[in-house]
């Protein structure tokens, strides 16, 4: 059964000292809670390079590929409409609307992608939130949680020990 | 006073006011943010929304009329095909550009001062697109028909023409308006977060919970937050300049004199933001004195948004002048002749009926942001306030010169035409005023104004740096 060990914080160096001493380990998943980004988090966690700027590149692209598409497809070759002579397929007017749904694509795959992929939205009820005290997390607060495999006893009194100010631990229960 | 602290004051003399004035702690600054949204329900706002709400009436009035009659009931006809409507549109689009300037392209230029304003004026796009958005569907005439616009396969198998601006402006302002919604939005997660974690009930806590999706300020969430909002920002900022240029191909592309000139993309990017920042002032110096927001918007803000208004006040100046210049180096006798007809009132060659609307714009749009180049007019919130009244009026006033004036006299004086608005006119542009001060009061009331997590992150910021003005305005370090 998995267990959540939830330790609260002070002060930021001590947070991250705990982080750095935590991460890694098998079977153990260390996260930081804080109300706002935290400088040095990234490495403190080891986390890699976020990919949410290839993504985005990725589907601007395709946005605007198939904006341009569109506009051949339906006015070069399903309906070409004779205006005062001028070509049906016009590259220089079909910019505005290639741009604008590149623009668009982008937006809505950054959106909807940080949400429902990188951070595995909507959850409105996580172990996390079973502890009272976890309001703070988002006011005034710095917190460390730890997703253990196994005993979690340990992993509480290391957190202690690493100067975390209240320490509890949370079993995950699933419905 | 040693040489050193003499120059650390006169450094802080030189950066001018701190944009976060003491050391709040974060617990305080949540409680004093949110106190708008969690505390009791003031009678100045009820009051205020109450009268608000009966101009939204008188909107829907119009509204409703417009449905029913059609647009005969406006005072619009040939030759002045476009009038309060698209006159309407372009000020309430222009006036939407600040609040994305603010929150993206001063995120991207790392100016700290954006801070505590952006939600606030990013609140003011949204609502501002949304009024805008309504003009050119009314103007429709079947405005139940307003899908037809979208390329969809239909089974008359016919399409949009993508050569004309007009399908551009459909594509434009329905992006420039999800990609707004989208930013604000995302931006808003923490705080709702935030505000589900202070609530003072259950029905807040569920509800913000809900809006918040989970959000459990994670490390591993803000790394990928951090970048996407970025991402968000880079994307809004060439949208933004985008948009306009596309809503002023509308006049630039056509060939009527008045409004065929190749200095319209960048004279409307300016004249928007000018608006736009102007309306951020006419919002927030009161919303400021009624939430008490004087910790973190500061007379820094103001002074730096005056700042903004003059030098957009002169570009948009030059854009004047430049219109004139290239009217005269044409050589067109059409293009000399409309702006002619702008200046002159003369009865004998039936010109210049409108001419009092363009001293106006003058005097609103050239002469009141001079006022700004002294500093104690770019720190005085009541002179802020009128010169930012001043200058939407302004710029209202030089849309309707550039849309309705232009048309009203154009090659042959046997298709000239005056205008003249109806009831329905105006209900539906001061109606649409009301209406979007009655969207501002609810976000007020309802969702974070100022962007808590970003405050707090600024606090820690100036603290690691070790100044923002504090020392030399003897105000307490925590």
């Amino acid at each position: 059964m998995k267990h959540y060990v939830l330790g609260e914080f002070e002060r930021d160096e001590a947070l991250l000292g705990a982080a750095r001493a935590l991460s890694g380990r098998p079977g153990l998943t260390v996260d930081l809670h804080s109300p706002y980004p935290l400088h040095g988090s990234d490495e403190a966690l080891g986390l890699k390079r976020s990919t949410v700027p290839l993504v985005a590149l990725v589907a601007g692209v395709a946005g605007a590929c198939s904006g341009y598409l569109l506009q051949w497809y339906v006015n070069g070759v399903d309906w070409p409409l004779n205006v005062g002579g001028r070509p049906a397929h016009a590259a220089p007017a079909f910019i505005p609307v290639t741009f604008e749904l590149g623009v668009l694509f982008a937006s809505f795959t950054i959106f909807i992608g940080l949400l429902g992929w990188y951070f595995g939205f909507p959850r409105v009820h996580h172990p996390v939130f079973e502890v009272e005290a976890f309001r703070s997390a988002s006011i005034d607060a710095l917190w460390l949680s730890a997703e253990v495999d196994g005993d979690a006893e340990p992993v509480a009194s290391e957190l202690r020990k690493l100067g975390a100010r209240q320490v509890t631990i949370v079993p995950e229960v699933r419905s | 006073m040693s040489t050193a602290e003499k120059t650390i004051v006169e450094a802080h003399a030189l950066e001018g006011p701190p944009v976060l004035v003491g050391r709040p702690g974060d617990r305080e600054l949540t409680e004093s943010l949110f106190q708008p949204v969690l505390g009791p329900t003031r009678k100045g706002w009820l009051l205020l929304l109450a009268a608000l709400l009966g101009g939204v009436g008188f909107w829907t009035l119009s509204l409703v009329t417009t449905f029913a009659v059609g647009i005969g009931a406006w005072g619009n006809n040939i030759p002045v095909a476009w009038a309060f409507d698209i006159t309407n549109f372009v000020w309430w689009i222009g006036i939407g550009h600040a609040g994305t300037l603010i929150s993206a392209i001063l995120l991207l230029f790392q100016q700290k001062w954006r801070t505590s304003i952006n939600r606030f004026a990013e609140a003011m796009t949204l609502f501002a697109v949304a009024m805008a958005g309504l003009y050119p569907v009314l103007h429709l005439g079947r405005p139940w028909f307003a899908w037809w616009l979208f390329p969809y396969p239909s089974t008359n198998g016919i399409w949009p023409n993508f050569k004309s601006a007009l399908p551009w402006d459909v594509f434009a302002i329905s992006t420039y308006a999800s990609v707004s919604f989208l930013f604000w939005y995302l931006g808003l997660i923490p705080d709702l977060a935030t505000l589900r974690d202070a609530a003072k009930n259950r029905t807040q806590r569920i509800v913000y919970g809900i809006l918040s999706f989970g959000w459990r300020g994670s490390a591993r969430h803000w790394q990928h937050y951090r970048i996407g909002y970025l991402l968000l920002a880079g994307l809004s900022t060439p949208l933004v300049v985008s948009v306009h240029t596309i809503v002023s191909f509308d006049f630039a592309i056509s060939q009527l004199p008045g409004w065929h000139t190749t200095i319209f993309p960048p004279y409307f990017v300016a004249g928007a933001i000018f608006s736009g920042f102007a309306m951020v002032l006419s919002l927030l110096i009161p919303a400021r004195r009624a939430f008490g927001y004087h910790q973190v918007v500061t007379e820094r803000h103001l002074e730096n948004m005056a700042k903004v208004l003059l030098v957009t006040g002169m570009m948009v100046s030059y854009g004047y002048v430049m219109e004139h210049f290239m009217a005269w180096y044409s050589g067109s006798e059409y293009e000399f002749f409309a702006f002619w007809n702008r200046w002159v009132p003369d009865a004998k060659h039936d010109t210049g009926h409108y001419a009092w609307i363009w001293y106006m714009q003058v005097f609103c749009n050239v002469v009141t942001p001079q006022i700004f180049w002294f500093r104690w007019a770019r720190r005085n919130e009541v002179v802020l306030f009128i010169a930012s009244i001043l200058i939407n009026v302004g710029m209202w006033a030089e849309r309707f010169m550039i849309i309705a004036v232009s048309l009203s006299r154009d090659f042959l004086p046997s298709s000239w035409g005056n205008y003249s608005p109806t009831w329905v006119d105006w209900g539906l542009f001061l109606g649409s005023i009301c209406t979007f001060g009655m969207l501002f009061m609810l976000f007020l009331r309802f969702l974070p104004a100022i962007p808590l997590f970003e405050v707090k992150e600024l606090r820690r910021e100036l603290d690691h740096a070790g100044h923002g003005g504090q020392a030399a305005h003897g105000e307490a370090h925590r």
